[in-house]
């Protein structure tokens, strides 16, 4: 089974689980001790508060408005932690997903996890270095399903970990101008970065029970997070779009991302909640 | 659990009508004066399937999108893997490129790959040739859709990946395999530092030329791979027809502004033309310009400018002649004529 090489960190996870159950909630009857359930994250993407819907202008704290006309990123490398830092760490080669702002992709669905209650959530933004080939298994390949998405380097190899593009307007440019921000990593610098996120209330993890962490992304705090990153001093030089793919701004952007994202809410008990 | 295994064991060999094929893990040896792998060579170990497999696609020119060039085509094993006699390679319906096809050899003890490091991973970097407009031009989704239609790729794939299916994955494995096991190491000069028979072989001159080779090259081509995977800067004048910017390509930095990777100089006497683009015909060319050519620019190399704040390294025309007769014994002989890295149909 696909759990065998973390089985002592999940029997570890389990064995506590099952022992402050047994104490505390006796009463339920509840059997948790090597079972299993599914868990699903659900990305919901917004701009500055508000909804993000492609097409429509949100304004940034520079007085840039942008119009985003698409948004896939990459997350990986999914782990729960229960209350007493326990993890469970989902199968690396089965950890990377794809969320698709236009094709309404947003929900990353994790099979056979221990049953628990967990308390945390940690996870990655893109790729993680040198392990570009681990999301190949013989269900599915990564690389196929992220160059469908437009998440894929190929001047250079590799992943793009977010793709956000549109027009944008500011206080000198009042004619739309393209802008494209692909974010990822290159051989000189590891722009992957992961997140830990405290849930608001428990997610329950028990057989035939799928609790949905819903989770809001801040499409805004990519340029407009701790560092602002202002579209129009990235225009090229004829002055016609805005390229942010290296340098610099990658790192600014690889921090940034780190502010995106919140856990809103925690869906328990059977059945799906999203789609 | 395990009977969830057997069952799937079963109908993997009742389905699949394939013969059982023994895959058995090549023995990769890194050769005595080597430094360790660079790269993580566990994480797609070669196995006898995976390389047979890696190297028939090296051949086969279904990796371009017209389905005219492979790999081979511009990296020829007698030239150790390179274009001999093209400053740019002819990609696809007969474009250039902007840059000299390097050497395709001891891929496993480098860290980073092309001339501005692209990739630095040996399972990935054949995605920069494929998809490049100039070179072939495909896709590896689309090269998977193409060798689905060929039985015997499919039972290869099968082989070399334990039931595995032709995907962009494992596409990449199994040429990172391939790669992984072309290892050159057994040049005069290798035999030389290894004392094997026949013993002593450098004459006076190649000897002369080693000790200015450690005392003048060796810092940046460094250790028996004789690079050190950096990039530098080494004062060639850029040609403003390319502007080829190097390393800034990549990283996006100023500060790597027509930095290049150091390469590998062996087998460089079969490997002409010279540079990143091709511009040096020959290895005296190439001397000349390293003693007097170079032009100053805010990266340049630290180490090729003298305390006197003149550039270059200073040679007399003897000490060229003797770096020349020693770059000449980097010349495997054994390499370039390998069978075992020669696909033949």
């Amino acid at each position: 089974m696909k759990f065998n090489y973390i089985k002592t960190v999940a029997l570890a996870a389990i064995a506590t689980a099952f022992i402050s159950c047994s104490s505390d909630d006796d009463a339920t009857g509840e059997v948790i001790g090597d079972t299993y359930g599914d868990v699903e994250f659900y990305f919901d993407n917004g701009a500055a508060g508000n909804s993000l819907i492609l097409g429509v202008p949100f304004t940034n704290s520079m007085d840039e408005a942008l119009t985003v006309n698409k948004l896939n990123y990459i997350v990986s490398n999914f782990v729960l932690i229960d209350a007493d830092g326990n993890e469970v760490v989902y199968p690396k080669e089965e950890s990377y997903f794809i969320t698709n702002q236009q094709d309404e992709v947003k929900t990353v669905h994790l099979e056979n996890v221990p049953a628990g209650d967990y308390k945390a959530v940690r996870f990655g933004i893109g790729v993680d270095e040198q392990r570009y080939l681990q999301g190949e298994t013989a269900q599915q390949s990564f690389w196929d399903l992220a160059a469908a998405n437009d998440l894929t380097w190929t001047w250079s190899t590799g992943y793009r970990f977010v793709v956000f593009e549109g027009t944008f307007t500011s206080p000198e440019n009042a004619e739309p101008l393209l802008f494209k921000v692909h974010q990822g990593s290159n051989t000189e610098t590891d722009n992957y970065r992961e997140v830990t996120l405290t849930l608001p209330t428990t997610a329950r993890v028990r057989e035939g029970e799928t609790p949905s962490i819903h989770l809001i992304t801040d499409v805004n705090k990519l340029l407009d997070g701790e560092t602002k990153i202002s579209l129009h001093d990235n225009l090229n030089q004829a002055g016609t779009a805005a390229a942010i793919m290296g340098g610099e701004n990658l790192i600014k952007i690889a921090d940034n991302s780190t502010e995106m994202f919140t856990v809103d809410h925690v869906h328990n008990g059977a059945g799906h909640h999203h789609e | 659990m395990i009977g969830l295994l057997a069952l799937s064991f079963i109908s993997c060999n009742k389905d699949d009508g394939y013969e059982a094929v023994v895959n058995e893990r090549l023995d990769f040896v890194v050769p005595a004066n080597f430094p360790a792998p660079a790269q993580d060579i566990e994480h797609n170990y070669p196995t006898q399937k995976g390389f047979e497999l890696g190297r028939k696609l090296f051949y086969d020119t279904r990796l371009s999108a017209n389905n005219t060039i492979s790999c081979s085509f511009c990296h020829e094993q007698e030239n150790a893997f390179t274009h001999h006699g093209h400053t740019f390679s002819h990609g696809i319906y007969d474009q250039e490129g902007t840059r000299n096809a390097p050497a395709v050899q001891n891929m496993a003890f480098q860290s980073q790959y092309f001339y501005d490091g692209a990739s630095d991973a040996i399972d990935m970097l054949s995605i920069a040739p494929i998809h490049n407009p100039v070179e072939m031009d495909e896709t590896l989704e689309n090269i998977a859709v193409k060798l689905k239609q060929d039985k015997e790729y499919v039972k290869l794939f099968n082989q070399a990946f334990e039931g595995g299916q032709i995907t962009s994955g494992n596409i990449l494995k199994a040429l990172g395999q391939f790669m992984t096991m072309m290892v050159s190491a057994n040049s005069k000069y290798d035999k030389f530092v290894r004392s094997e028979p026949p013993g002593n072989n450098f004459n006076q001159k190649e000897m002369q030329g080693l000790e200015l080779f450690r005392q003048k090259c060796a810092s940046c081509h460094a250790t028996d791979i004789f690079t050190d995977s950096s990039f530098r800067n080494n004062g060639l004048p850029p040609n403003p027809n390319l502007n080829d910017l190097g390393r800034e390509t990549v990283t996006g930095f100023k500060r790597d502004r027509y930095k290049f990777k150091v390469p590998s100089l062996r087998n460089v006497e079969l490997t002409a033309p010279y540079m990143h683009d091709g511009r040096f015909g020959s290895l005296e060319s190439v001397l000349n310009f390293y003693r007097n050519g170079m032009t100053d620019s805010e990266t340049l190399d630290e180490q090729l400018r003298a305390e006197d704040g003149t550039l270059g390294i200073p040679l007399t025309d003897e000490e060229k002649e003797a770096l020349i007769a020693f770059l000449k014994t980097l010349t495997d002989e054994e390499y370039i004529n390998n069978p075992l890295f020669y696909y033949q149909t």
